[in-house]
């Protein structure tokens, strides 16, 4: 029904990637996913981390690897996760679960509020309005002390549930959020070689795409543009809703720039052009974070340890002077992908 | 709402939009020469003031800290453009902007290990706290702030406008290829460009320290915000960053006059991203992106 | 066996219909357009229809606004004053995406290929409006997902080896010649199903026997009731082509008619003697 069967014969079938991907893909699940069986606690609670920042990088390197636009906000989104969870569950006592899609869901919408308008700006006037908006995000929750706590936090946020575990469970924690993490994997890989992944790599100026090329084949563009930007923030938003579930305890502060900027750093680190590089670039950073925290004596915990914010500085110009294209490059080249490749002779 | 409270919004206003200009000046100094948007602008604020701090409770007097602090934060700014900036010219704007956001960290760092947590304080100027004028208060720092913003203005006015190399800076701008023909060295401006946006920001650290306290963070958010100001009112023009930041300072002041807790810190800036993006460039700009 | 353009579009993606508009004869009207930057005006007024079928050539002196109308028509660039007309409907106004929907495609003079993959994804993002496979069911790789996939992949081969080029198919456009970029770019725009090709300086950077193949693709994609309208300032190759001719000089249409008219009209040899040779070796 499809063709004229003898036209298809003629044209040699594709071969897919997806052949080795899967299989990588598979061995990489495997890993994560028993790694909980032997680890003593501590190693578990940097992996959550590492799962955490993994899922809010990857939606951030669709949007900056695939359609090449910048967000220097995105920590809001993670905030906005976290808090419409926080609220739904302490002021109108929703259940965990429903109140994590739901918050994905609202958050996804203001992203595409807001979406609509941004993307009629370019580049770098999006970084700086990001940057922004991240701004009043952190303030807007600041003063909304009723609803929020304020700077102070929010405290006592319900833990997520599944028959006897729960998230105070580390491991239960562990399982949950890498699960949500390989499902996002497999999104991300699935989405980028796939018509809507094309349209978006096609109007990705800075890595060689054509805005008007692509307009003029019928991808509307600013659509586009819109739906990755929702995308990555409903990923933003599950981490989020899975971190205050997990810590309980949420503030402003660490929805501020600091974080947007990590994760930006994360994502060009590990290499803007595939949801791999998620897990590269937060396995990187948070191993640093340990290895300096271990071997030196840190003011204070959190972002903000002087030794880690002059690694991190030091890292990303590096990275950007010297690997523009980050580390999965490096991968890249010592085992080839082909995309579309032919079997011909 | 009388006529003492108004004053005093204005007067505020003034305030704020003095800051928010000088500011967004830093940044329309160094985006109009070299088209990166240096968001590290905040820290040479924060190394401004630090700095002046330090140097003054060593016992130098206050004109001579100053000068030091700018000093010391105009060499960062060489050093910034000579070892970070100067090496990756070639790459994309986007790739500028997240090696100034690698700097802040490192200079973020840096101030957080040398001078740690805590907030720091400088007096006023004026050594008083306070002035009253037709009633309303005043701090005693704004007619400082004031006074130093207009003369900062008017000095990179008669600069650029003025000067062979202000001219040449504004040539590199407009046209790089058509200045490098005449013999103007890119390079050279471009440096030129950060050592006096890092001491235009210096200089607004120092004179902010009275009034809002100084501490290792607040470098980001304050460049979010010289943004901001800079955009809505034209980050090509330097009369676009003047409107822009005097708008932001009004906005805020009046906000934060009339509602009562701290809701104006959102909701200034969310209304100047909405004039923003109502316009999509900035209010002086007349065509193409702003 | 020369494969027939339009009936592999219609027959490997059958989702995608043409509708037919009802007056037949006039495919695109442009009437009275006119467009400035600014205090310089580049179009001033300009009228013409094309006729379902044929070949219109624009020709004129550099910085006639040629290209400007090709932009105009697609929906780059908006016009300021005047109307267009497609298959009966008026598009000026339309953004290019929607203008493309309804079966318009353009070639740019800069090709403007996508560095960042391969030949024939090239073509196949030529081939967006052919599926609908939105962002939900790639994701998830639903059935659907997957057999739009693989039509699209082969819509597009078919494409490029229609245009000779599919040995090229997984190399990156950067390694082609500017010849054999040009025929993906054709390749891509054709992919969209289109009625109607906009080509903006098409023989430019061509070798002589490039210069040859496009004419042959050229002619075949009209003896398969393609639509082309080719912006040129290359004189001595269009005569064999064009079955309609226009000349363009400082925004205005100075003439119009066939060739062999052109050639021989005053006003036409004025405005190239003027400026410019009225046989050009190529830009």
């Amino acid at each position: 029904m499809l063709a004229n069967t003898r036209v298809i014969k003629e044209i040699p079938k594709r071969v897919a990637t997806a052949k080795r991907q899967n299989l990588v893909l598979a061995l990489f699940a495997i890993v994560l996913l028993t790694i909980p069986l032997g680890a003593s606690p501590y190693p578990l609670t940097v992996m959550v981390d590492i799962g955490l920042y993994s899922i809010i990088t990857m939606g951030l390197i669709m949007l900056m690897g695939l359609a090449g636009q910048i967000s220097l906000g995105h920590a809001a989104f993670v905030g906005c996760g976290a808090y419409i969870s926080g609220i739904l569950t302490t002021k109108y006592d929703f259940d965990p679960w429903p109140a994590l899609f739901l918050a994905a869901l609202i958050t996804g919408g203001i992203a595409a509020f807001i979406g609509r308008f941004m993307f009629k700006l370019h580049g770098l006037i999006l970084a700086g309005v990001t940057l922004a908006l991240n701004l009043v995000f952190y303030h807007l929750v600041s003063s909304l002390i009723d609803l929020t706590g304020g700077a102070m936090g929010m405290m006592s946020i319900p833990p997520l549930s599944l028959g006897p575990f729960t998230s105070q469970n580390l491991f239960f924690n562990y399982y949950l959020i890498w699960i949500i993490a390989i499902l996002l994997l497999i999104f991300s890989l699935n989405l980028s070689d796939s018509r809507p992944g094309r349209a978006l790599r096609a109007l990705n100026v800075h890595a060689g795409g054509s805005e008007d090329a692509a307009q003029v084949v019928g991808v509307d563009v600013t659509k586009y543009k819109v739906w990755v930007f929702v995308l990555s923030a409903v990923y933003a938003s599950l981490a989020g809703s899975a971190y205050a579930h997990y810590t309980r305890i949420i503030e402003p502060g660490t929805f501020m720039v600091q974080l947007s900027a990590m994760v930006a750093l994360m994502a060009i680190i590990g290499g803007r052009s595939s949801p791999w590089g998620a897990f590269l670039g937060a396995g990187l950073i948070v191993g640093l974070r340990q290895l300096l925290r271990e071997s030196i004596p840190v003011l204070v915990g959190g972002l903000s340890g002087s030794y880690e914010l002059i690694a991190y500085g030091i890292i990303l110009v590096v990275a950007l002077l010297f690997m523009p294209q980050g580390l999965i490059s490096i991968v890249r080249r010592a085992a080839p992908r082909k995309r579309a490749v032919l079997d011909e002779s | 709402m009388d006529f003492s409270t108004a004053l005093q919004i204005f007067f505020s206003g003034l305030n704020l939009g003095s800051i928010y200009t000088a500011l967004g000046l830093g940044f329309f100094v160094v985006y109009s020469v070299t088209r990166v948007l240096n968001l590290a602008q905040g820290e040479f604020v924060m190394l401004g003031g630090m700095l002046t701090v330090s140097f003054y409770t060593m016992g130098i007097p206050l004109p001579a800290s100053i000068a030091l602090a700018v000093v010391i934060t105009g060499l960062v700014g060489a050093g910034f453009y000579r070892f970070i900036i100067y090496p990756a010219r070639n790459a994309s704007g986007a790739t500028k902007v997240f090696l100034t956001l690698g700097f802040s960290f490192i200079i973020e760092g840096v101030a957080l290990r040398v001078w740690g947590w805590e907030f720091r304080i400088l007096p006023a100027f004026l050594d008083t706290p306070s002035i009253q004028l037709w009633g309303a208060t005043i701090f005693g720092q704004t007619p400082w702030v004031i006074g130093i913003t207009l003369l900062m203005v008017i000095g990179l006015f008669l600069y650029f406008g003025r000067t062979i190399q202000g001219k040449a800076l504004r040539a590199c701008a407009n046209e790089p290829l058509g200045a490098r023909l005449m013999g103007i060295s890119i390079e050279r401006m471009a440096l030129f460009s950060f050592i006096l946006a890092a001491g235009l920001g210096a200089v607004v650290g120092a004179l902010i320290t009275p009034l809002t306290m100084t501490s290792y963070s607040m470098g980001l958010p304050l460049a979010a915000k010289g943004l901001l100001a800079a955009f809505v009112g034209g980050i090509t023009r330097a009369e676009g960053v003047i409107l822009g930041g005097f708008i932001y300072g009004m906005i805020e002041a009046i906000t934060a006059g009339v509602i009562p807790g701290g809701y104006h810190n959102a909701i200034a800036p969310l209304i100047l991203v909405v004039i923003f993006l109502s316009r999509r460039r900035g209010l002086l700009v007349t065509a193409g992106k702003g | 066996m020369k494969a027939n353009l339009a009936g592999i579009r219609t027959v490997i993606m059958p989702r995608r219909r043409r509708e037919r508009s009802t007056d037949d004869t006039r495919l695109l009207e442009v009437s009275n357009v006119s467009k400035s930057f600014g205090v310089l005006t580049v179009l001033k007024k300009v009228s013409f229809s094309v006729a379902r079928g044929n070949i219109l050539v624009m020709i004129g002196p550099n910085g006639a606004g040629k290209s400007t109308l090709l932009k105009i028509i697609s929906g780059l660039l908006p016009l300021a004053e005047g109307e267009i007309w497609f298959k009966g409907q008026k598009i000026n106004g339309m953004t290019p995406h929607q203008t493309a929907a309804l079966g318009i495609s353009q070639l740019f003079q800069d090709i403007q290929l996508f560095r960042n993959m391969t030949v024939v994804e090239n073509v196949m993002v030529g081939c967006h409006l052919q599926a609908k496979t939105d962002f939900m069911s790639s994701g998830l790789r639903l059935a659907r997902a997957r057999v739009d996939e693989q039509s699209i992949f082969e819509a597009a081969m078919k494409q490029l080896s229609l245009v000779g080029l599919r040995e090229k198919a997984s190399s990156p456009p950067g390694s082609l010649s500017w010849g054999q970029q040009k025929l993906v770019g054709l390749a891509r725009a054709l992919a969209t199903g289109s009625e109607l090709l906009l080509l903006d300086e098409p023989y430019s950077g061509l070798l002589s026997d490039e210069v040859d193949k496009l004419n042959q693709l050229i002619f075949e994609l009209q003896s398969q009731g393609m639509t082309i309208l080719i912006v040129e300032h290359l004189t001595d190759i269009l005569m064999g082509i064009a079955s309609q001719v226009i000349v363009l000089d400082y925004g205005e249409k100075i003439a119009e008619g066939t060739p062999i008219e052109i050639q021989k009209n005053k006003r036409v040899i004025d405005a190239y003697l003027g400026g410019e040779q009225l046989e050009d070796e190529g830009s």
